[in-house]
């Protein structure tokens, strides 16, 4: 891949973020958040047993 | 956009990937296995090179056991040379590389990685406490404990990658990071279980609170860096899978992975993976640092970050081994001595917990855009997941399941003579986190950041990872690890 093949391809790429990508991003990140409140209160309610 | 980055690169993660992930899980077993021969009083290993803090070099070197110091050091270091060029050398020789190049290549980087790891270990670099100093006869340190040979080691890469690229290109046979940061945690896994043996409770949890890493690795970081490419930045999708990947899960290999489920074409991981090198040297030589000054006293909240943080599992893994180091020393200055090993298993566990869904990640991607986005007649398979799993996490649990068996299941006797036999394989982990240490710094070629076009690349991993990667990284750490300590040494 030369210098301006990357330049070109990574820089001016005209790709809108399509509903399926829209929804991948929403739903991990809500799951994401989700999960992870989850797992503080699991965490909180069974401390690391030292 | 062809440099020693990227063409090194290209034939450790692309070509090879799998064959040398079960490479390093045959030469990570091979090593434990001989270790195990001292639990029945046959010392295979003890000739095996180590160093020790000096004033006066003739004093830094001596082999391992003492029914092995009539070997003197000079004979260790050359046996433990000899003993890794044979046993690298039939195994590159599987992969199909050309071995008189790398037995040629190999002998210099040993030489200069093994150089670097006892220059670190110089009293003036690496004394702690004022006891130590006392003995070496000197007022200052740097306090870097002889862990600080990991800095050096990365620093004489990154000057030959830099200054002398003629040479690094001539090296890169041996140039293989992914290779020897494998084998080091497939042998890690002895050192790991020994250190839980002792606090069973203390290591489950640590086990269970890896399953935070998944999410936020997976799930959050994922989807931000995503955006912020593709929104922010205006990169293509194929672009911006494997720059997301490489930023928010485990550097080269999700790269690769990722980029590979998505079809992207080969190029495009590997100059990303080229990033992801180059900006984990960065982080390897600040965080440690800031985490020794500001996380000493939540050691296990660093160890975790470390995991977190950083990406590539060399960078990670060795990273969390000079983040101990560095509190280790910290506290022993302040009179806390806290056991050795907790802060490198907590990196270990995040790092081994994120790699181990690389591959269900990979086939979801694969899943979706061969479906929905870039339709055609190659979908992604199922049988991709395991492809893409990293099989050197294989090797790390049947050492760590043996080892724990050995400590638990068997005689009184073998499990007391277990961490010795653990000790002499991790004198091979040290060796062969050297050499990743310097095979990084090798590939990280920084002038590849001043390049128009790529600088936009790295803007993406710039702002996502001191923007965002590691903050969120450091919060949930501090959730999930704040106010546990390792145990004391007793």
């Amino acid at each position: 891949m030369s210098q301006s093949e990357f330049e070109c391809e990574s820089g001016n790429a005209a790709e809108p973020l399509l509903p399926i990508e829209k929804k991948l991003i929403g739903w991990s990140l809500g799951i994401g958040v989700v999960s992870l409140a989850i797992l503080v209160i699991l965490n909180h309610f069974l401390p690391i047993a030292v | 956009m062809s440099d020693i980055a990227v063409k090194t690169s290209d034939h450790v993660v692309a070509r090879d990937r799998l064959s040398e992930d079960w490479l390093s899980v045959a030469i990570g077993v091979l090593v434990f296995a001989l270790a195990l021969f001292s639990l029945s009083g046959t010392d295979l290993l003890g000739w095996a090179i180590t160093t020790s803090v000096y004033i006066n070099l003739t004093q830094a070197l001596a082999p391992l056991a003492k029914g092995y110091a009539w070997l003197g050091g000079g004979a260790s270091l050359l046996a433990t040379y000899a003993a890794l060029l044979v046993m690298l050398s039939i195994g590159v020789a599987a992969l199909g590389a050309d071995v008189r190049k790398f037995a040629l290549a190999f002998t210099v980087v040993f030489a200069i990685a093994y150089a670097s790891w006892v220059a670190g270990s110089y009293a003036y670099i690496a004394a702690v406490t004022p006891a130590e100093q006392q003995k070496f006869g000197i007022a200052w340190s740097l306090k870097l404990t002889n862990e600080g040979g990991f800095v050096v080691a990365l620093l004489s890469g990154l000057v030959i990658a830099n200054f002398f690229p003629r040479f690094a290109n001539w090296l890169k046979e041996a140039i293989r990071p992914e290779l020897y940061i494998k084998i080091a945690i497939v042998i890690l896994g002895a050192t790991v279980a020994v250190t839980a043996v002792g606090r069973l409770n203390l290591a489950s949890s640590i086990l269970i609170r890896g399953a935070a890493a998944i999410v936020e690795a997976y799930l959050i970081y994922w989807a931000v860096v995503y955006y912020v490419a593709r929104k922010w930045f205006g990169f293509s999708r194929e672009w911006s899978v494997p720059l997301a990947s490489g930023i928010s899960i485990c550097g080269v290999a999700a790269a690769i992975a990722t980029g590979g489920a998505i079809r992207a074409r080969p190029a495009v991981p590997i100059l990303v993976s080229s990033l992801v090198v180059v900006f984990a040297v960065v982080e390897v030589l600040i965080l440690p640092f800031l985490a020794q000054t500001f996380l000493w006293q939540e050691p296990l909240v660093a160890g975790a970050w470390i995991g977190l943080a950083v990406k590539t599992d060399g960078a990670a893994v060795a990273g969390g081994g000079i983040t101990e180091a560095l509190i280790m020393a910290k506290a022993a200055a302040e009179g806390i001595k806290y056991q050795p090993g907790w802060i490198l298993a907590t990196t270990a566990t995040v790092k081994v917990f994120i790699d181990i869904f690389i591959g269900v990640w990979a086939f979801i991607l694969g899943y979706i855009w061969t479906n929905h986005i870039d339709k055609g007649p190659d979908k992604a398979r199922p049988s991709e997941i395991w492809e893409r799993f990293p099989k050197f996490i294989l090797g790390f649990i049947v050492v760590f399941a043996i080892s724990l068996w050995l400590a638990l299941g068997t005689t009184p006797d073998i499990a007391k003579a277990l961490p010795a036999a653990a000790g002499e394989a991790n004198v091979f982990r040290v060796i062969f986190f050297i050499l990743t240490f310097f095979s990084i710094g090798v590939l990280s070629d920084f002038r590849k950041l001043w390049q128009q076009g790529f600088a936009k690349l790295a803007a993406v991993y710039f702002v996502s990872l001191f923007g965002f990667v590691i903050w969120v990284g450091l919060l949930i750490s501090w959730l999930f690890f704040s106010g546990v300590k390792p145990p004391l040494v007793s």
